[in-house]
């Protein structure tokens, strides 16, 4: 039997609209590192404009926009970088910072909301005093939203107090910028505001704003040169990159729009579960849901995952009693009404087994 | 006024044809990084099919590929590659190797044609009896064709040789492909038989064959799963990256035929070149689609001010040293832009020995 699929499982699933197909068809193109790719200077030069900062860069993925910025920023052999215990750079980057770049990573305690708490950070810098045998702390990093935590966003003035305990202690501040927009339009914040006090952001835009490919670095002049030159490195130099900028721009142009409307869906989603017996779910402050599973229910988060596929909602688990749900904007509100649906049914089967 | 461009700085430059754009916009797509993009998987499947390998990996360029490779070959700490002291690996790749990888070069001469001599890379294999100093070599590469030798050619004989030597010391073969179809060509020789010695090679689509980006990686499944999760490592995982995929598609199947007419223009220049007084070409080395110039000192020119000369003509090349051009040809390239090109070149070196009163 056909089902209808409702992917919830990222918000990277996202097809390219056909404005997107149509832009990528008809892309002014040229050889972007023997010269510049015309519309890849377009693009990065909005996003430039967008953050607030001198230029843009454009990469393949979100994990070598964190990459090439923490290296460049610790270019220096022996450099140490202080982030979240449970941000994306530590946990779900293979470690490249350290394995690829040979920087050590300090982590601090991320709090439930995404947060590090500031004199923890600050703590965890090192005291030049001890450089005989302590490596050198560069570089702070942020994530906005943070991923771990539920799409959770840093306050402008959080992120404004972790740059200033930066900038007093001469290190640069760095945000993983993923899903900035997401962060951005739900605090209700420019994204240059947000982004204010940081020296670098890398934004995703193969995520919620839907484009099918690439990441964008953004940051000082001096600062994307060399991140230039480390992307060729690392192979990130394509040619007429164009085709994929193009499909960018349009995601730009239609989808940050669409964002409050995934965020709503997302409540919306979030509210009609917890009013299952069985299930919690966190507070949802943009378009990612945890839905932790109760110990009543008797029922692995592994079962409820394959019976939700079984009937076409796809989504992710995370551990054996927490799954995790992110909307888009190729989920609509009836989808989000028949994953309802669909949970209820899931649940309703342990609740039946387990004689409730 | 709107001047004739003629663009022989590289292959790379190549822009997407018509088929190319309708197949970027049509193509089916999944997330390459969650699953696998369907496109993705038919463009790695048949590169891996072409080559008579176990299976492929699109990347984003050839830099990441030959990156990918030697990193995947020298995973363990303290590894050694021996390679070209003129290949494209250890001259245009900001020495990646190294700097990202860890690994450490050991150059061993290459001659004209590319190749190095196979007692000299036999002799430049660590011992391991010495192991305290020395690093463990554990792979060789070649490349096939040798860009910075004039895209010549190394033949099956040859590859195989070394292919022999790699095993005789437990070592693997990578072979920088970047233009192999070209060497295929020119040899007459079917690819999966050229590299049948290797261990993996890395192939570009970006190049001749004229798709926008990318290159493939092809060697054994275990070595493309290891590769698989080094690109993700790297920041190579794109997501609906079939929209690429379905271009280097079209550029496989549209442009491979189109390969021997490259090779057939650039002897034409070549010779065309040759016969200009001031100028001269090894014509006998010019076996591919690359052509190095030699500037003669009584033209009274060099490399940049002809380079300049030509360029207000519309013709851009690449200036390599001080009296050294290079020209390279492609699909995109036809045969009136070459004896147009040959025209400009005639004009401008004459403009330069009136200048001189020759």
């Amino acid at each position: 039997m056909v089902t209808k699929t409702v992917d919830l499982r990222s918000d990277t699933v996202t097809k390219p609209t056909e404005a997107m197909r149509t832009a990528m068809a008809t892309a002014e193109v040229d050889d972007d590192v023997l010269d510049f790719d015309p519309t890849a200077v377009r693009l990065e030069a909005e996003m430039a404009k967008i953050t607030g900062k001198e230029a843009g860069l454009f990469v393949p993925s979100g994990t070598m926009g964190n990459l090439i910025s923490v290296l460049t920023h610790c270019d220096v052999r022996g450099s140490e970088v202080i982030l979240g215990d449970n941000c994306h750079i530590f946990i779900y980057e293979n470690g490249g910072i350290s394995t690829i770049g040979g920087v050590h990573p300090r982590t601090v305690k991320n709090n439930s909301d995404g947060t590090m708490d500031l004199d923890l950070i600050e703590a965890a810098i090192r005291d030049p005093r001890g450089e005989i045998v302590y490596p050198t702390t560069r570089l702070i990093c942020l994530e906005n939203t943070h991923a771990n935590s539920g799409g959770k966003c840093l306050s402008a003035e959080y992120t404004d107090q972790v740059g200033e305990l930066a900038k007093k202690h001469g290190l640069q501040l760095h945000i993983d910028g993923a899903r900035i927009f997401n962060a951005s339009v739900a605090l209700g914040v420019p994204v240059d505001r947000l982004v204010q006090a940081a020296d670098s952001v890398s934004v995703c835009l193969s995520k919620g704003i839907g484009a099918p490919i690439g990441s964008v670095i953004v940051g000082s002049k001096s600062f994307i040169a060399k991140a230039r030159r480390l992307r060729k490195t690392l192979g990130g130099g394509m040619r007429q990159v164009g085709v994929i900028t193009a499909a960018a721009l349009v995601a730009l142009q239609e989808n940050v729009g669409k964002l409050e409307s995934d965020h709503k869906k997302a409540r919306l989603l979030a509210d009609g579960l917890n009013q299952m017996k069985g299930l919690r779910v966190d507070p949802v402050e943009t378009n990612i849901v945890y839905i932790e599973i109760e110990e009543g229910l008797h029922m692995s988060a592994a079962k409820i995952v394959k019976n939700l596929e079984e009937r076409g909602i796809l989504v992710m688990e995370i551990s054996s009693s927490r799954i995790r749900v992110v909307l888009h904007h190729q989920i609509s509100a009836s989808d989000v009404q028949y994953a309802l649906s669909c949970f209820q049914h899931a649940v309703k089967g342990g609740q039946i087994e387990n004689g409730n | 006024m709107v001047k004739r461009i003629v663009d022989l700085r590289s292959d790379t430059v190549t822009k997407p044809t018509e088929t190319m754009r309708a197949a970027i916009a049509d193509a089916e797509v999944g997330d390459d990084v969650l699953e696998h993009d369907p496109t993705a998987f038919q463009l790695e499947s048949e590169m891996a099919k072409i080559m008579g390998k176990e299976a492929g990996l699109f990347v984003p360029s050839g830099t990441m590929a030959n990156l990918i490779s030697v990193l995947v070959h020298c995973e363990c700490r303290g590894s050694e590659v021996i390679l070209g002291h003129n290949s494209h690996i250890h001259i245009y790749e900001n020495g990646g190797i190294s700097t990202i990888g860890g690994v450490h070069p050991r150059t061993v001469h290459n001659n004209d044609d590319g190749t190095m001599d196979i007692d000299l890379i036999e002799a430049a294999i660590r011992d391991s009896k010495e192991e305290i100093t020395f690093p463990i070599t554990r792979l060789i590469c070649l490349e096939n064709t040798h860009c910075n030798h004039g895209g010549r050619c190394l033949s099956v004989e040859y590859t195989d040789r070394v292919g022999e030597v790699a095993k005789k010391h437990g070592l693997k073969l990578h072979i920088d492909g970047a233009r192999i179809f070209n060497a295929s060509v020119a040899l007459g020789v079917p690819v999966d038989r050229l590299v049948q010695a290797a261990d993996s090679v890395s192939v570009c689509l970006s190049k001749g064959l004229g798709a926008p980006v990318g290159s493939v990686i092809v060697g054994s499944n275990s070595f493309i799963t290891k590769a698989r999760r080094l690109r993700k490592t790297l920041g190579g995982g794109m997501r609906q990256v079939g929209i690429l995929c379905a271009a280097a598609l079209v550029a496989l199947h549209e442009n491979l035929p189109k390969l021997e007419s490259d090779h057939k223009k650039a002897r034409l220049l070549a010779d065309g070149l040759d016969k200009i007084k001031g100028l001269r070409v090894d014509t006998s080395s010019v076996e591919t689609n690359i052509i190095y110039i030699e500037i003669e000192e009584f033209s009274g020119t060099t490399a940049a001010k002809l380079c300049k000369n030509l360029e207000e003509y519309g013709i851009l090349l690449m200036q390599t040293a001080l009296s050294r051009l290079r020209v390279v040809l492609h699909h995109q390239i036809s045969e009136s832009d070459v004896q147009y090109a040959l025209s400009c070149f005639q004009k401008a070196v004459n403009g330069v020995q009136n200048e001189n009163g020759n």
